[in-house]
């Protein structure tokens, strides 16, 4: 099965270099189109689930969904508008999302999160109400232009009203019991806070319910991590009833990520192995499945057939095998695999042995090419950001000053209170900011002292390389610096000189450091 | 049937604002009277007049004054035309003028141009006044969020008073905000014209509590319910109603906030909680309805932390503890490190992953960067504070029940020593 | 006299004068030497039209033309190989991705598949987080230069395109903070869609997805220069895509310049979370660099070659300056242009590769003029050795140079493929092999007694070409390498070595060598594996081995010792050999910073006015600007600008002997203010003298040379100028 996936591809590669031919066959256009052309008026769910589906596709929300079912009530019932919250991937939108689908009820669903402004989403929810499918043939333009929040609540009611009409009218077509009670889901709450100005939005949203007495629209707020008292400023007179979604406990979490797995013993044995510590580390239901993902292959790796019912000693032998492979991803957030799975397994092997002896810096030399002036530049760049401004001349007296700075170090020593204090304004104000000036002074006062290393280092091939110096431009790689993220480059005027400040990290250059054999430690003032 | 037919009278009860004032009506001294005393000798008099509605949310003030209205409107049929404002969608000048303009085309068919400039709105607004002035119509302003009127240049009031200083019309401006201090935002040439008439809207005392309650809950006689049931039901919840226990909930619940809104807030609980096979309300359902208030959402949000947040959380209280001024992440990063050498623990984690806990703690709100983010450097030189007392994290660590020991240890000896 | 002729003198001067100014700037005693071939040449090249008269000028144009056209020629050729080279280079990279999107693709439909009802409706479609994350490819182009990037991720674009994908390539531009992601949003907008409408939100795109003919084909969002782009803004915009991936099957395509680390730097944690991430790598610069050379520079079909220092030097200003092929093409180009520009005979060079090269070569000398053909025979390579030489001296030395510049390509080639084998770099060898001066002292040193040899060996490390030379290390590396290696190895030898039979020769009777000792090898291992005892044969075995590759190594010692002769060691090699360094460096390194004082201290070699001849004293006629920096250089970083002033003066109104009474100011009266202070017997009153110093200082300070005094020494300026 894994080779023919490999198969088609390489046939389609090597068919579209001759014709520009799609490499996907279009099978599911038709359904897709039909979907297209069937513009019933609401997201009416076509799965009917019963209760029992309902909860268990929901695991650990038996009693949030109870709650939500009582307060939205039986057909055609008012509602105070609820307020769901709590942690993030805590099922929230799934669970309201479900519940709609059981109870079989017309709703509209707006996330702010794909809004960036709110013309948008007023438009989206009045779209939605008038049941308007953007086309080309319509220009993808909206139903109604709608930028005042004024206009908004105008439109609103209109469009509930129409919507009532055509429901109404339509009700012999549709499913019984659809009512005429409409909801209107807003999602990602928290994401408006962070607009600014737009803060009278939120709590145009809350107020919807007092200004217009729409009795039939149920308004359902979800907000992500941040409980109604973060809103309570621009809340309305009705205050929405809070229904708070506790982060899943470990069980809980056991029965989400054992659903919908073939062989659930195995995995169920799995997970016996690896909750428990992820566990400790983070509770979120996204992450825990991104990083079990392929610890699972690993896992499975070793069998040859995937249904086998796994006995004691087979776990643990298994769990031998495992073992290096948690400890690796309990450290890792962002997992990259490589392209091709025999070298990807070896690098993994690679950075566990690597995870292994992590205490230790490990060496290893820098994976992409920099030009020498750059690598130069960058590392004075790092010494001008991190060394304080009044020892550069010490530092950089070109005869050996080692012998100063060793004095310096230990009259430091001496005091200690002021070291930690120095220590720690070093870390909190982070790399400090440095002038062109200076940064060009360092360079040069490190490549005059290092020109004989790198004669050395090059001296068989180039016999006399000096005509090419490295000062020469130099601000052309200082831009190519800035451009990668290496150097930040504080706005200023044009004449007077801007302000840097080099935003790379130790152990990042310190390797550049060993690629030009550059004495960095030396230079370095250790507060 | 007649059950969910209750259940639905209720909620309409408990979501239609108007109808849960409608109790103050009786009171001869309460708001409502007054209020209508002030517009309807507006009316009589033939006088403008202007008057604030203050008082904190949820306290019926644009119910009553809609009440108001509508009773006027019964008593003195088609003099009486209202133009409704709110400050949330009309708080700038030409916008809150059109909208006035607009409505007011719409009460005397006069047909309303969108292009109109803002002068020509105050101009026909003027006239309009005037010819109401002469035909003895009232005009009612009704501006909801009146503060947020206040904002900017007050273009709008000041037109409005404006017109009402000079025009012998009979105009009545009500202002409704949750600021008290809401006349003290007007500029002087606004507040010059106002008449600093205040009606304020305070909560409800006990015995009026009681009232509501009875007003709310119990079911009317003169329904097509069966009047056995409605007895039934009534007797029960008076029952209730009387019993120690629900006093007890009551109060504990008016303890947390005791303005209307929440009040209603639990009592829709209740009734949604409600049995609709036994039909009647009962104490379980208040009981139900109280367990849902959160009242300490921190404590919430800290239970939901895992391990290694509440390890970061320690490090910066031990930073705290220790009369650091400020830390970032890395101080606390160094913290954790620390703790980490001087036990030896399996919860030793990398730097990233440290980091991507410490987000999450910024998400929940639980910690926050003190800085606006002015030198857009990246996150771990931010500096951050925590935003829980060392006591509310010793109560979060006693309750997460499998808390490893070192976490408290490490807790307490900076803390409690 | 042709504009051309003309042209050569003045440019040649000034061009070797700088030269000096630079020597003067950096490393003087190295540069003492340099200047004067070029300046020889010179006077050759300007002396010829003044020998003969205006008779000349029309041969002359016409061998301007042929020049011309050789060089087009030339360089035409050389642009399409390297651009073949690269497009090789990056194809099977395209590939890679291309499959990649074809599979996760796949993938996303079978999710779609499920919900394909959904698909239309607005709510979110309820999965675990798996399905939510965005497939995402990150490219990592080794190089920290962007330069060379841009090209190969338009190619990519399009190679995507033809194979059917929806392609929108964004870029740091579209994500900045001030736009927003709205901004992005309407950019991708502008590019999948047709009919582009004014509103720029998700929904626009997924409807516009959701029609007939797009639905089956993925989006590809390829953004090249990842690490300047916004991270806030970016982390929303994957925020944004991940809810409507099922809907919208996007796949992300990043350009990471540096490392992964600053890709997890840029993005917050829960950002990174929803990028299923799967990570290819581009081919590193140097190896781009190899195969350019190879093509380019090594293959015997290029008929322009560069001599070995300006080889260093193309190599150095690679690996010093800036990291990118293209500068380092068009400094090739440079290179070019500049040898078909001097070099009078260089038109001869082109079409080196036709077969029936004899009768144009013959052709062209027939037609040469005497005074090229005299130019030809007292070329520096060929002084002594052959003096008023004729047409058939001048075709033989062509031919000679040809076929010894193919040999040295051929052993290049074998050389190259050992070097393959442990990483060396093509560059470097290549400068190597074309160092005239080592391969002289490695001659002779096998012909002296090696009693002699010692006192070679000092001079050889000198010049690279020692224990420690790379061509040694090849050899020396030949001397261990598998029997598998070295039976591949010889066979490619085989195909590059066809026309030197004794060469051939000896590579077929080492192949049989090599496959008897191979076979009983092979025999033995079984025996070992039979009994085991595998130490003895292992030895034994390995004995025998050493046998074949000593011999091979032998071999390749003499086909290094017979047939690498750098170019520069044969007559006329400068027909087709540009070895004017200098003129290089100076077309490609500007210092600007540096320039710009030594041009204001010696204003007057571009200024060349009658007035100010004199260089070493300031004179009143010279330029405000340059006086004014030539005063500061007395200061010390800190310039007061009194004293300044005063002294700015003094040389202005030296020409007027009578004295006159200073008046102090203070330095705020600078500001352009009229002072009611006149000079009495000068046309030029304080004023006008404030005003032209106030506009010296400030052109220095624009070209950011002093800065501007700061608020705690007000009546300072700062010199902040380094490298005088």
């Amino acid at each position: 099965m894994i080779r023919e996936e490999e198969g088609t591809p390489r046939r389609m590669t090597r068919s579209n270099l001759c014709e520009p031919k799609t490499p996907i066959q279009a099978t599911s256009i038709k359904k897709t189109s039909s979907q297209f052309d069937q513009t019933n008026a609401l997201p009416v769910s076509s799965v009917c689930m019963t209760l029992d589906d309902l909860h268990a596709s929901l695991p650990g929300r038996r009693m949030q969904v109870e709650e939500i079912l009582n307060l939205l009530g039986p057909l055609d019932s008012p509602m105070l508008p609820l307020f769901l919250y709590g942690g993030t991937s805590t099922g929230k939108t799934r669970t309201i999302v479900q519940i709609f689908h059981h109870l079989n009820r017309p709703f509209v669903y707006v996330s702010c999160l794909s809004c960036q402004t709110p013309k948008i989403l007023f438009e989206s929810v009045l779209d939605q109400l008038a049941s308007h499918k953007r086309n080309s043939g319509n220009g993808y333009s909206s139903f109604k232009q709608c930028d005042r929040s004024s206009d908004f609540l105008e439109l609103l009611r209109d469009a509930v009203f129409s919507w009532r009409q055509k429901s109404s009218n339509v009700c012999g077509v549709r499913k019984e019991g659809n009512g005429k009670m409409i909801y209107l889901i807003v999602d990602n709450l928290e994401v408006i806070r962070h607009w600014g100005k737009n803060s009278e939005l939120l709590s145009l949203l809350f107020k919807i319910h007092d200004i217009t007495r729409i009795m039939d629209l149920g308004l359902i707020y979800i907000s992500c991590n941040a409980g109604p008292e973060i809103y309570y400023s621009s809340a309305s007179s009705t205050e929405p009833v809070p229904i708070f979604f506790p982060d899943y406990t470990e069980e809980e979490l056991h029965q989400i990520l054992l659903r919908n797995h073939e062989n659930p013993k195995l995995y169920n044995s799995f997970l016996k192995l690896v909750l428990k510590p992820f566990f400790r580390v983070t509770r979120r239901v996204d992450e825990l499945s991104l990083a079990f993902k392929p610890l699972f292959q690993k896992y499975c790796e070793p069998l040859t057939d995937l249904s086998v019912i796994p006995d004691v000693s087979l776990t643990r032998e298994l769990y031998q095998r495992l073992r290096p492979h948690i400890a690796f991803s309990l450290d890792e957030i962002f997992m990259v695999t490589t392209r091709f799975s025999a070298d990807a397994t070896e690098t993994s092997e690679k950075t566990i042995v690597r995870k292994r002896n992590a205490r230790k810096l490990v060496c290893e030399e820098l994976d992409f090419h920099m030009s020498i002036s750059a690598k130069y530049l960058l590392v004075s760049a790092f010494l001008a950001s991190r060394n304080p401004a009044t020892l550069d001349a010490s530092m950089f007296d070109t005869k050996g000053d080692i012998g100063k700075q060793k004095r310096k170090r230990k009259n430091s020593e001496t005091t200690m209170q002021k070291e930690n204090t120095k220590a720690h304004e070093m870390l909190m104000k982070g790399p400090g900011s440095f002038s062109l000036e200076r940064l060009l002074a360092i360079f040069q006062c490190i490549t005059s002292v290092s020109d004989i290393c790198v004669d050395e280092d090059n001296e068989e091939v180039v016999g006399d390389d000096n005509e090419v110096g490295l000062m020469s431009d130099v601000l052309l790689q200082l831009s190519t610096l800035c451009d990668a993220n290496f150097i930040t480059k504080g706005g200023s005027c044009p004449l007077e000189s801007t302000r840097y400040r080099s935003s790379i990290d130790e152990d990042m250059i310190s390797k550049v450091a060993r690629t030009i054999n550059f004495p960095l430690s030396k230079y370095l003032y250790r507060g | 049937m007649e059950v969910t037919e209750a259940s639905l009278l209720l909620r309409r009860r408990l979501c239609d604002p108007s109808y849960i004032h409608s109790i103050f009506k009786s009171s001869p001294d309460g708001n409502y009277s007054k209020l209508k005393f002030i517009i309807s000798n507006s009316i009589n008099e033939a006088c403008n007049n202007s008057v604030l509605l203050l008082g904190p949310r949820g306290n019926g003030k644009s119910a009553v004054l809609e009440l108001v209205l509508a009773d006027l409107k019964v008593e003195h049929p088609g003099i009486i035309s209202v133009v409704k404002l709110n400050g949330l969608l009309h708080g700038d000048n030409n916008n809150g003028l059109k909208e006035i303009a607009r409505q007011l085309c719409l009460e005397f068919d006069l047909p309303f141009s969108k292009m109109a400039s803002s002068d020509e709105n105050s101009e026909l607004l003027i006239d309009i006044l005037r010819e109401c002035g002469l035909a003895h119509k009232t005009v009612i302003f009704t501006l909801e969020e009146f503060d947020l009127f206040t904002q900017g240049k007050q273009r709008v009031l000041y037109s409005l008073l404006d017109a009402l200083q000079f025009l012998t019309s009979q105009a009545v401006v009500i202002g409704l905000s949750c600021r008290l201090d809401a006349d003290q935002l007007l500029e002087k040439r606004v507040r010059s014209r106002f008449s600093h008439r205040k009606l304020l809207f305070i909560t409800p005392l006990k015995d009026d509590m009681q009232r509501l309650l009875e007003h709310l809950l119990l079911l009317p006689k003169e329904t097509n319910l069966s009047s056995i049931y409605v007895v039934e039901f009534n007797s029960r919840l008076y029952k209730i109603l009387d019993s120690k226990e629900f006093k007890y909930h009551l109060k504990k619940v008016i303890d947390i906030d005791n303005n209307i809104s929440n009040l209603v807030m639990f009592l829709y609980r209740a009734v949604c909680s409600m049995d609709l096979k036994s039909g009647f309300l009962s104490l379980e359902n208040f009981k139900k309805a109280i367990s849902y208030f959160h009242p300490y959402p921190k404590q919430e949000s800290l239970r939901n932390s895992s391990i290694l947040e509440f390890y970061i959380l320690v490090c910066m209280n031990r930073l705290d503890a220790k009369e650091q001024i400020s830390f970032n992440f890395n101080s606390i990063m160094n913290e954790y490190k620390a703790i980490m050498d001087a036990y030896k623990t399996s919860d030793n984690y990398t730097r990233n992953v440290c980091l991507r806990a410490f987000e999450h703690l910024l998400e929940r709100g639980l910690i926050m960067l003190t800085d606006n983010n002015v030198r857009c450097q990246s996150i771990e030189f931010r500096p951050v504070k925590s935003l829980i007392s060392p006591q509310e994290l010793h109560q979060a660590l006693k309750a997460y029940n499998p808390c490893p020991v070192l976490l408290l240890k490490s807790f307490n000896n900076e803390c409690f020593k | 006299m042709s504009v051309s002729d003309s042209e050569f003198p003045l440019k040649e001067f000034d061009a070797s004068d700088h030269n000096l100014q630079k020597a003067s700037l950096q490393k003087p005693e190295l540069q003492e030497t340099r200047p004067k071939k070029t300046k020889r040449k010179i006077d050759m090249s300007s002396k010829n039209p003044l020998v003969d008269g205006d008779s000349e000028e029309l041969t002359d144009q016409h061998y301007e033309k042929l020049r011309l056209c050789a060089f087009n020629e030339t360089w035409s050729k050389i642009e399409i190989t390297i651009k073949d080279v690269l497009e090789k280079i990056n194809i099977s990279l395209f590939e890679d991705v291309m499959k990649w999107i074809s599979e996760s693709f796949k993938e996303i439909r079978s999710c779609r598949g499920e919900f394909v009802r959904e698909l239309m409706l607005s709510y979110p479609i309820v999965t675990d987080m798996i399905c939510k994350q965005i497939p995402t490819a990150l490219i990592l182009t080794k190089n920290m230069e962007f330069v060379d990037d841009l090209s190969t991720f338009q190619e990519l674009s399009a190679h995507l395109k033809l194979n059917g994908c929806h392609v929108a390539s964004l870029s740091s531009i579209d994500f900045t903070t001030k736009k927003g992601v709205g901004g992005c949003l309407r950019s991708l907008l502008r590019q999948l869609l047709v009919a582009s409408s004014d509103a720029a939100d998700i929904f626009v795109l997924a409807s516009w997805y959701s029609e007939q003919h797009n639905c089956n084909k993925p989006i590809v969002i390829v953004i090249d220069d990842t690490e300047q782009c916004s991270g806030p803004i970016l982390a929303e915009f994957i925020a944004m895509l991940s809810e409507w991936i099922i809907k919208i099957p996007i796949l992300l395509v990043f350009g990471v310049a540096t490392s992964l680390t600053s890709l997890r730097k840029l993005l917050p944690s829960d950002a990174l979370q929803y990028l299923q991430s799967c990570q290819f790598t581009s081919e590193s610069p140097q190896a781009r660099m190899n195969s350019i050379i190879e093509a380019v520079l090594v293959k015997p079909s290029s008929e322009f070659i560069v001599s070995h220092k300006v080889a260093v030097f193309l190599r150095n200003y690679f690996l010093r300056h800036d990291g990118t092929i293209t500068s380092f093409i068009q400094a090739l180009k440079v290179a070019c242009s500049k040898h078909f520009y001097t070099e009078p005979l260089s038109f001869l060079c082109c079409d080196l590769v036709d077969e029936d090269y004899e009768v144009l070569l013959a052709k062209k000398v027939e037609s040469l003029p005497r005074k090229l053909l005299d130019y030809a025979f007292c070329l520096p390579s060929c002084e002594g050795k052959m003096n008023n030489g004729t047409f058939k001296d001048l075709v033989q030395g062509i031919f000679e140079l040809k076929k010894t510049r193919r040999y040295w390509s051929m052993v290049l080639m074998c050389l190259l493929e050992v070097a393959k084998l442990n990483k060396l770099q093509l560059l470097d060898i290549f400068c190597e092999a074309a160092n005239p001066t080592s391969f002289k002292l490695q001659s002779s040193s096998h012909l002296q007694a090696p009693t002699a040899i010692s006192n070679t060996i000092h001079d050889m490390k000198i010049h690279g070409f020692g224990k420690n030379g790379f061509i040694n290390r090849i050899i020396n590396k030949t001397r261990d390498l598998q029997v598998v290696q070295l039976s591949r190895i010889l066979k490619t030898w085989e195909g590059y070595t066809k026309e030197i039979c004794e060469i051939q020769d000896k590579l077929k009777d080492l192949q049989t060598l090599l496959n008897a000792t191979d076979n009983d090898t092979r025999l033995k291992q079984q025996l070992s594996n039979v009994h085991r005892s595998t130490s003895r044969f292992s030895s034994f075995s390995g004995k025998d081995m050493m046998g074949v590759n000593e011999k091979v190594a032998l071999l390749m010692e003499g086909m290094v010792r017979d047939y690498m002769k750098p170019i520069e060691c044969i007559p006329f090699h400068e027909i087709i050999c540009f070895s004017l360094v200098d003129m290089l460096q100076e077309a490609l390194i500007g210092d600007p910073r540096k320039t710009i004082q030594t041009d204001l201290l010696h204003s007057h070699t571009y200024i060349q006015c009658c007035c100010c001849k004199d260089k070493n004293t300031l004179l009143p006629s010279m330029h405000d600007t340059s006086i004014v920096f030539t005063l500061a250089q007395e200061h010390g970083d800190l310039v007061n600008l009194h004293d300044w002033y005063e002294s700015y003066k003094s040389i202005i109104l030296s020409s007027r002997t009578k004295a006159r009474r200073k008046f102090n100011k203070s330095p705020a009266s600078k500001k352009g203010k009229v002072s009611s202070a006149l000079s009495d017997s000068s046309n030029l009153n304080e004023a006008t003298i404030q005003a032209r110093f106030c506009k010296a200082v400030t052109e220095l300070q624009i070209s950011g040379i002093i800065r501007m005094p700061s608020k705690r020494r007000p009546d300072y300026v700062q010199r902040i100028t380094f490298g005088l």
